[in-house]
C-alpha cells in the first residue's frame, strides 16, 4: 500500500482574487480524500494558515504551510547566459511589468511575474512569517516580491539548517524558461538558485493544458540531469472543477481587464483538488507511462511533505486547553507583584480601602488572574491607558471589560462594577480559554495619535494592527463581474448601487422579492449571467484592510508568530485577523476611535474659546432634570446612541430619569429584545400597569432593577447561578451556549435536574426555564450598556445647555447616523442661527459665534448663538487651500482673497456661490432690496475668471498690481433664493440660508398637508397627508419577519416618521428609496405621551407632484393623490427564523455596520465633506435604474 | 505539413482515450497517444450555464498499412468528435 498522495500547493480564498475555496473545506476534501496531509500555499501571505492549521487539527490532518510569492524582476527573465553570469544580480533586472509579452508560458502569464512556492520545513514557521513580512517590506504595498537573496536569508537557522523549502515550478523562471525551449537557460537558473537556498525541488504540474505534460517532462529531465529531486503538485486553487469559472472571473477582476482566453491563468478546469488517484494518473501521464518514474516522483513528493509538518499547538497555542502559551509583552518586572501593588494603590485611590466588598471580589478577581498568568497583560493595558490619558485623549473603557474590579482599580476604567452590579465573569473566568477583551474608546480624531504613541512606546517590532477581510458583497460582487463581462462602467454602477447591502448570494432572490428591484428592469436575461456569477463570489475575501480598533501588543518574537505587511496608512499590520490572532495566543487590545469622543471633546473646547468656560464633562452631575426633560420629548438628534428614530420613540416611552434608565434603554434598543418583545413588559411594568412578576422569590434580588423582565447578561448568568448554583463562571459558559438550538438543548438538559436537586418546584423551574430560552443568546451585556450611557447623558446634557457648541462637534466630527442638513435643521429647531460662509469669519471647522440674547420661545434652548458654516464644507475644497484661507484673514475684496489664499478657480466660485463673499461686498441675493446696478454673485463669479485668466502661469499668487478686467457691478443678474439654495445643496450638503421645504409650501397648503409641529394635534387613527425631506430609510429587524422600511422626513417644523408595512411596498417601495422629497398618505398612530408615528399608506416624489402642480393644475395634483394603489405583491423571501422562534426579513439591516462605516474611524477630520443627503441603512436599496 | 479538416467522426473510446476512428469511410486504430490536453470553452460567451470543455489528442494511427498522426477534438457538451488535422 503506497502512502496517500499530499498536495504541496494549494491556494484557498485567501489568495485574493485567486483562489475560491476556503482552507476548512479544502482540509475537509483532502480527508474525504484518505490523504493525513495538507499543505496550503497561499499567493503574497499567511492570511488563511491560522485557520487552515485549526482544520487540520480538528480533521486529524498534518499541516504543512507555505507562500506562493511573485519574484521580483523575473517577468523579464535575462535573454541570455551572458546576462545571467555578466555582471548585475544572476536572477534579472526590475524592468516593470509587461515586458514578457511573446515569451509567455502560452497562458495568460504574460507581463506576470514569476512565482514561487516556499514551504516551512518543520520548526520553520518563524523564518516563514520573517519572509512573507520581508516580501511586504520589499514590494509596493499590495505587490509584495522577493529576491532569491531575500529567500536566502530567511531559509537557514542560526546553524545553517534549513528552515524553508523552495519549489520551482512551471510559473518559476525555470519553468518558464523549459516552456520557452531555453533549457541552458533553466539549466543556469536552477544552479543559481541551488547555489544560493539549501533546499530547492522542482516543482512539476499537469493541468491537462496544451504542452502542460510535455513541459512537465522536460523539467523533470533538467532535474535528473542534475540531481534535484521532483515534486508533483496541482497548483490547487478549487475545491471542484465547476469552480474555475469563478476563477476565470476572478483573473479578470484582479488584472482589469475583461475575460477573454488570453487573461485566464488556467484554461483548463483541472486545478482542483484531486484524490490520490487522480493523481497517480496524471503522474503516470507526465513520466509517458514510466511506472517506475511515476513511484519515485509520488515518493519524493511524500519525503518533502514529511519534512515540512508543522506543530499545530506551537502554532496556534490556543489548540491546547490546558496550559497554551501566550506570547505576553515584557514588562521587566515581575507581574504578578506589580500587578498586585496596583490594585492596592488603586483601592487607597478609589476611597475602597475599607470595603470589604471590594477586597473580596479583588482577591476573587486576582485569583483567576493569576492562575491564568494574565498579570502582565493588565499592567501592560493599565500602562497604555495612562499614556493616552497622559497625551490628553478622551479615553473610556467599552464593553464587558468595564465589569471587572481590577481593571476599575488600576485606571484602565472609570466604571466602578460594585456601583452597577456588574459581574466580572462577564469579561474574564476561568472557564474561558485565552485573553479577555479590553476595549477602550478614544477620541476618532487622535486614533491614530495613539496608535503611534502604543507604536513609539513598544517599538515596531512588538506592535502590529489586525486586519480584516473584506469580502464580496452584493454590490462588489456586481462591480466585479459587471467589469469582468465588459459591461460599461456606469451601467455596472446604476446596476449595484440599486442593491440594499445583502450577501452576493441573495442578489437574484432580492430581485424576485424586493418590489422595488422587480419592477426596474434589472430582471434582464442579458445580465442573468453576471447575476450567476456573481452570486458565486459570495463571501471571498477581496481585500484586507486595518481592522477599525483591533492592536496586536507583543514581544521581541512578535514577527516569528505573524507575518507584518503595511497597511495603507503605513502602518504595521498583521495579516492575521481579529480571530486567527486570539488563536494564535496574542496580545490584542481594541483602542476605538469614537467620533461622539472627539465631538465632546471639540464641543468643550469651542465653549471654552467662546465663553471662556472651561467644563468638566465627567464631573457633571448626572441627574440634570433638563436635561432628562429633553430626552422625553425625543429631542435627541444628535446625541449618542439615543438619536435613531426607533430610539426617539422608545424614549418617548421609557421617559429615563436617572442613568439606570439609560442603562436600560441602550440595552432593549438591541434587534433581541425588541424580537423577543421584553419592551412591552417591562414598560408596562414601569408605569405600572402591570405588577412586576418574578418566576421564584429567589430571583427578585437579581430581576428587580428592570422589574422582573430579563434584559440583561448578567441576569441570565445570575438565574443560573442562584437555581443550579454552579457559580458564575459556570453560568456564563451557559449563558454563551443559549446562542444556538443545540446549545439551548444542552443547557436544558443540565439546567432543569440541577435547579430541581435546589429544591425549585417544577412550575418554577419550568418558568425560569422559559425566560432563558426566550432570551436566547440576545441581551446585553449591562457593563458595556453601562460605558455606553456615560457619553450618552454627556452629549444629551452638552445639547441640552450647550446647543450650539455641541452641535458644532456632531456637524464637524459627524458621530451619528444623520447628514449635516438635519443636524442643520435640528441646530435650528432650537433656536441656534445658522450663518453662513463667510470668507472673513469661516474657519476650518464648524465655529460657534454669539448672536445676540439668550432668550427664545420653548424649547428654543440654543437662542443667542449661531452655527457658522467653515471653508472645509465646500465641495471640493483642499487641506491645504482651507488652511491658506484660515490664515489669510481678513480679506478685504475677492481679489485679496484670490491673491493670497490662492484658491482653485473652481473652488473659488463655489465660495462666492454659496455667499462667502456677500457679507464683504454687500451683496444681498433674492431679497427685495437688490437693484439692478448693485454688485452680484453672477458678477463676483466672472470676476473670478478674470482673476484666474489674470494670473501668470505657474506662479500662483503674483498678481500684476493693478491688473484685474473690469467688471460692471449688475451686469449679471443675482441668483433667486432657489438658485441660492439649490447651489448649497449642491456645493455644501445642505441648505443654509432656508430650508428646502419652503419652495413648496404653496403646494403643501393646496393639497392640505400636515406639518410636524401638528401632529400631536391629529387625533389617532386618522388619515393625513404630510411632506418632507428624506432624512433616513431603514429596515431594522422587526418582530414579525417583515421588512418594515422606517422613513423619518423633516417638513422643516420638526421631524415626522413613517412606517411603511410589506402590504403597501408594491407600490411605493421604489419612490421611498429613489426620491429625496417625498408627499405620502398615512395613519396616525400615537406610540406614547408625546410621540406620534404614521402607518403609511402610499407615497409620491413630491418634486413629481410640483411639476404636476405647475404645468396641469391642483385638480390634476388631486387625481393623483387619490388614486387607489392596484395591489401588488408585496416582500417575498423566506423570514430567516431564529430557534426560540423570532423571525427576521432577510432584508432587515443586520448588526454590522458595513466595513465602509467603519472605515471613516480611520480619517482624523472629516476631509472629503460628506455629501450625502440623507441617512441609508444598510437595508436600504438605492435607487432603481429606468426611473 | 498537416492539414486541417474538421470533419465529424466517429469514434471508439478505450480507458478514456480514443482507441479506433472511422474517417471518410475508412477504420483506423490508434497505435499511440502521443499527446492529450483539454481547453475549457469560452462559457461567458455562451449562455449555456456550462458549456464543458474541449479535450483534443494527438494520436499516432493506421489504416492498413498507411499511417499519419492525427488530432482529435471531442466536445463535451455535444458529445461530438472532429477529426481536426492529419500529417499523413
Amino acid at each position: 500500500m503506497t502512502e496517500p498522495f499530499t498536495h504541496l500547493h494549494v491556494a484557498s480564498a485567501f489568495s485574493l482574487r485567486y483562489g475560491t475555496a476556503f482552507p476548512a473545506a479544502l482540509v475537509r476534501r483532502a480527508a474525504e480524500h484518505g490523504m493525513d496531509t495538507l499543505a496550503l500555499t497561499d499567493r503574497d501571505g499567511l492570511y488563511g494558515a491560522i485557520k487552515h492549521v485549526i482544520a487540520c487539527h480538528e480533521q486529524g490532518v498534518r499541516p504543512v504551510v507555505g507562500v506562493d510569492l511573485a519574484l521580483d524582476g523575473a517577468a523579464s527573465p535575462p535573454s541570455t547566459p551572458d546576462d545571467l553570469f555578466g555582471g548585475g544580480p544572476p536572477y534579472g533586472r526590475r524592468t516593470g511589468r509587461g515586458h514578457a509579452h511573446g515569451h509567455g508560458h502560452g497562458r495568460g502569464t504574460a507581463g506576470e511575474p514569476a512565482r514561487v512556492v516556499v514551504l516551512a520545513r518543520s520548526g520553520g514557521w518563524a523564518a516563514l512569517c520573517r519572509l512573507v513580512t520581508a516580501a511586504h517590506h520589499a514590494g509596493e504595498r499590495g505587490e509584495p516580491h522577493v529576491t532569491p537573496g531575500v529567500v536566502a536569508e530567511h531559509a537557514t537557522g542560526p546553524d545553517g539548517e534549513p528552515r524553508l523549502v523552495v519549489l520551482l515550478g512551471p510559473r518559476s523562471g525555470v519553468g518558464r524558461a523549459v516552456a520557452e525551449r531555453r533549457d541552458d537557460h533553466a539549466r543556469a537558473l536552477l544552479a543559481a538558485w541551488r547555489a544560493t537556498v539549501p533546499d530547492v525541488v522542482v516543482e512539476v504540474s499537469d493541468l491537462y493544458g496544451y504542452r502542460d505534460a510535455n513541459t512537465a517532462a522536460r523539467m523533470i529531465g533538467l532535474a535528473d540531469s542534475t540531481g534535484v529531486p521532483v515534486v508533483l503538485t496541482n497548483a490547487v486553487r478549487h475545491l471542484d472543477a465547476a469552480d474555475h469559472q469563478v476563477g476565470n472571473v476572478l483573473d479578470a477582476a484582479r488584472k482589469l481587464v475583461p475575460l477573454d482566453g488570453r487573461h485566464l491563468d488556467d484554461p483548463t478546469a483541472h486545478a482542483y483538488l484531486k484524490d490520490g488517484a487522480e493523481m497517480a494518473r496524471v503522474a503516470a501521464r507526465i513520466c509517458g507511462g514510466d511506472t517506475g518514474r511515476a513511484g519515485r516522483l509520488l515518493a519524493e513528493t511524500r519525503r518533502v511533505a514529511d519534512r515540512c509538518v508543522l506543530d499545530p499547538v506551537e502554532i496556534v497555542p490556543l489548540l491546547d486547553p490546558e496550559r497554551p502559551r501566550l506570547h505576553l509583552p515584557e514588562t521587566g518586572e515581575d507581574p504578578v507583584p506589580a500587578l498586585r501593588r496596583r490594585c492596592e494603590e488603586g483601592l487607597a485611590r478609589r476611597g475602597l480601602e475599607r470595603s470589604a466588598e471590594a477586597r473580596d471580589r479583588l482577591a476573587a478577581e486576582l485569583h483567576v488572574i493569576e492562575k491564568k498568568r494574565l498579570s502582565g497583560y493588565f499592567t501592560s493595558v493599565a500602562g497604555i491607558t495612562d499614556m493616552i490619558r497622559g497625551m490628553g485623549v478622551r479615553c473610556a473603557i467599552r464593553g464587558s471589560g468595564a465589569g471587572s474590579l481590577v481593571n476599575y482599580l488600576i485606571g484602565i476604567g472609570e466604571v466602578n462594577p460594585l456601583e452597577h452590579g456588574l459581574l466580572m465573569e462577564r469579561f474574564l473566568s476561568e472557564g474561558r480559554k485565552g485573553l479577555p477583551d479590553i476595549d477602550i474608546d478614544v477620541e476618532s480624531a487622535r486614533r491614530l495619535d495613539c496608535y503611534r504613541a502604543i507604536l513609539g512606546r513598544y517599538g515596531e517590532e512588538r506592535v502590529a494592527c489586525v486586519s480584516m477581510m473584506e469580502t464580496y458583497r452584493a454590490r462588489s460582487a456586481i462591480r466585479d463581474v459587471g467589469a469582468a463581462m465588459g459591461l460599461p462602467p456606469h451601467e455596472i454602477d446604476v446596476i449595484a448601487k440599486a442593491f440594499p447591502q445583502v450577501r452576493a448570494r441573495q442578489i437574484r432572490a432580492a430581485l424576485s422579492d424586493l418590489p422595488e428591484l422587480r419592477d426596474s428592469g434589472l430582471n434582464d436575461r442579458s445580465l442573468q449571467t453576471v447575476f450567476r456569477l456573481a452570486e458565486r463570489l459570495d463571501g471571498l475575501p477581496r481585500h484586507i484592510a486595518l481592522h477599525p480598533c483591533g492592536v496586536l501588543i507583543g514581544n521581541a518574537t512578535l514577527r516569528d508568530r505573524t507575518p507584518v505587511e503595511r497597511s495603507l496608512l503605513d502602518f504595521p499590520m498583521s495579516q492575521f485577523d481579529k480571530d486567527d490572532v486570539e488563536e494564535a495566543g496574542l496580545l490584542k487590545l481594541d483602542v476605538l476611535g469614537v467620533r461622539m469622543q472627539s465631538a465632546l471633546a471639540y464641543a468643550l473646547r469651542e465653549i471654552e474659546r467662546v465663553e471662556n468656560r472651561k467644563i468638566d464633562l465627567d464631573a457633571v452631575p448626572r441627574d440634570d432634570p433638563e436635561t432628562y426633560d429633553m430626552i422625553r420629548l425625543s429631542r435627541t438628534i444628535g446625541c449618542f446612541q439615543i438619536e435613531s428614530p426607533g430610539q426617539r420613540e422608545l424614549v418617548a416611552k421609557l421617559e429615563p430619569r436617572t442613568m439606570h434608565d439609560l442603562i436600560v434603554d441602550i440595552s432593549l434598543f438591541r434587534p433581541g429584545p425588541v424580537n423577543s418583545d421584553m419592551v412591552t413588559p417591562y414598560l408596562e411594568t414601569r408605569h405600572g400597569f402591570r405588577e412586576a412578576r418574578y418566576p421564584h422569590e429567589s430571583l427578585r434580588e437579581a430581576l428587580k432593577e428592570t422589574n422582573g423582565v430579563v434584559v440583561f447578561h448578567e441576569q441570565v448568568m445570575r438565574i443560573i447561578d442562584i437555581m443550579t448554583g454552579s457559580g458564575l463562571s459556570e453560568a456564563d459558559r451557559a449563558r454563551r451556549a443559549l446562542g444556538t438550538p443545540e446549545g439551548r438543548e444542552a443547557v436544558r438538559a443540565w439546567f432543569v435536574p440541577l435547579a430541581r436537586e435546589n429544591g425549585y418546584p417544577p412550575d418554577v423551574v419550568e418558568q425560569a426555564w422559559k425566560v432563558l430560552d426566550a432570551f436566547g443568546g440576545f441581551g446585553f451585556c449591562k457593563a458595556h450598556a453601562a460605558a455606553f450611557a456615560l457619553p450618552t447623558y454627556q452629549s444629551a446634557w452638552l445639547k441640552r445647555h450647550h446647543t450650539a457648541a455641541f452641535l458644532a462637534g456632531v456637524l464637524t466630527h459627524d458621530p451619528g447616523m444623520y447628514p449635516s442638513r438635519v443636524i442643520l435643521d435640528e441646530a435650528r429647531q432650537c433656536g441656534v442661527d445658522v450663518l453662513p460662509l463667510d470668507v472673513n469669519r469661516s474657519g476650518k471647522t464648524w465655529l460657534v459665534e454669539r448672536t445676540g440674547p439668550a432668550e427664545g420661545g420653548p424649547g428654543e434652548f440654543g437662542r443667542g448663538y449661531g452655527l457658522r458654516v467653515p471653508f472645509s464644507a465646500v465641495r471640493g475644497v483642499s487641506e491645504a487651500e482651507v488652511d491658506r484661507m484660515v490664515a489669510g484673514r481678513p480679506y478685504t475684496s475677492l481679489a485679496d482673497f484670490w491673491e493670497r489664499a490662492r484658491p482653485s478657480r473652481p473652488v473659488a466660485e463655489r465660495i462666492v456661490e454659496v455667499g462667502g463673499f456677500d457679507a464683504l461686498h454687500g451683496l444681498r441675493p433674492g431679497e427685495p432690496r437688490w437693484r439692478p446696478g448693485r454688485l452680484t454673485r453672477r458678477d463676483l463669479i466672472a470676476q473670478v475668471g478674470a482673476l484666474d485668466r489674470g494670473s501668470p502661469v505657474g506662479a500662483a499668487g503674483q498678481l500684476p498690481m493693478g491688473f484685474t478686467e473690469r467688471v460692471t457691478p449688475g451686469e449679471l443678474p443675482e441668483m433667486t433664493e432657489a438658485e441660492a439654495v439649490e447651489a448649497e445643496l449642491e456645493i455644501l450638503g445642505m441648505d443654509v440660508s432656508r430650508h428646502v421645504m419652503d419652495f413648496y409650501r404653496d403646494l403643501l397648503d393646496a393639497i392640505g398637508v400636515t406639518r410636524a409641529r401638528d401632529l400631536l394635534r391629529r387625533r389617532n387613527g386618522a388619515e393625513i397627508l404630510v411632506a418632507g425631506v428624506k432624512v433616513a430609510t431603514q429596515t431594522p429587524a422587526v418582530r414579525s419577519g417583515q421588512r418594515v422600511i422606517f422613513t423619518t422626513l423633516d417638513d422643516s417644523t420638526g421631524p415626522i416618521d413613517l412606517t411603511f408595512f410589506e402590504s403597501v411596498q408594491a407600490h411605493t417601495a421604489a419612490t421611498v428609496f429613489g426620491s429625496w422629497l417625498l408627499a405620502a398618505r398615512g395613519v396616525v398612530r400615537r406610540t406614547g405621551g408625546r410621540a406620534v408615528s404614521l402607518r403609511a399608506v402610499h407615497c409620491w416624489n413630491l418634486a413629481d407632484l410640483d411639476r404636476v402642480w405647475r404645468s396641469e393644475g391642483l385638480d390634476a395634483v388631486r387625481a393623483m393623490i387619490s388614486e387607489v394603489p392596484a395591489p401588488g405583491a408585496g416582500v417575498g423571501g423566506r423570514p430567516i427564523e431564529y430557534g426560540n422562534g423570532f423571525r427576521v426579513s432577510p432584508y432587515s439591516d443586520n448588526g454590522a455596520p458595513p466595513a465602509a462605516r467603519e472605515g471613516r474611524f480611520l480619517s482624523g477630520l472629516p476631509a472629503e465633506p460628506q455629501r450625502r443627503l440623507w441617512h441609508a441603512s444598510s437595508g436600504s436599496s438605492g435607487p432603481s435604474p429606468g426611473r | 505539413m498537416s492539414r486541417l479538416y474538421g470533419d465529424p467522426i466517429e469514434v471508439w473510446v478505450r480507458d478514456g482515450h480514443p482507441a479506433q476512428f472511422v474517417w471518410r469511410d475508412r477504420l483506423y486504430t490508434v497505435r499511440e497517444i502521443q499527446d492529450y490536453w483539454v481547453v475549457a470553452r469560452e462559457w461567458w460567451k455562451t449562455s449555456d450555464a456550462d458549456p464543458g470543455e474541449r479535450r483534443f489528442w494527438r494520436v499516432g494511427a493506421a489504416t492498413g498499412k498507411e499511417a499519419g498522426t492525427y488530432e482529435l477534438r471531442f466536445d463535451t457538451a455535444s458529445g461530438g468528435w472532429l477529426l481536426l488535422r492529419a500529417w499523413d
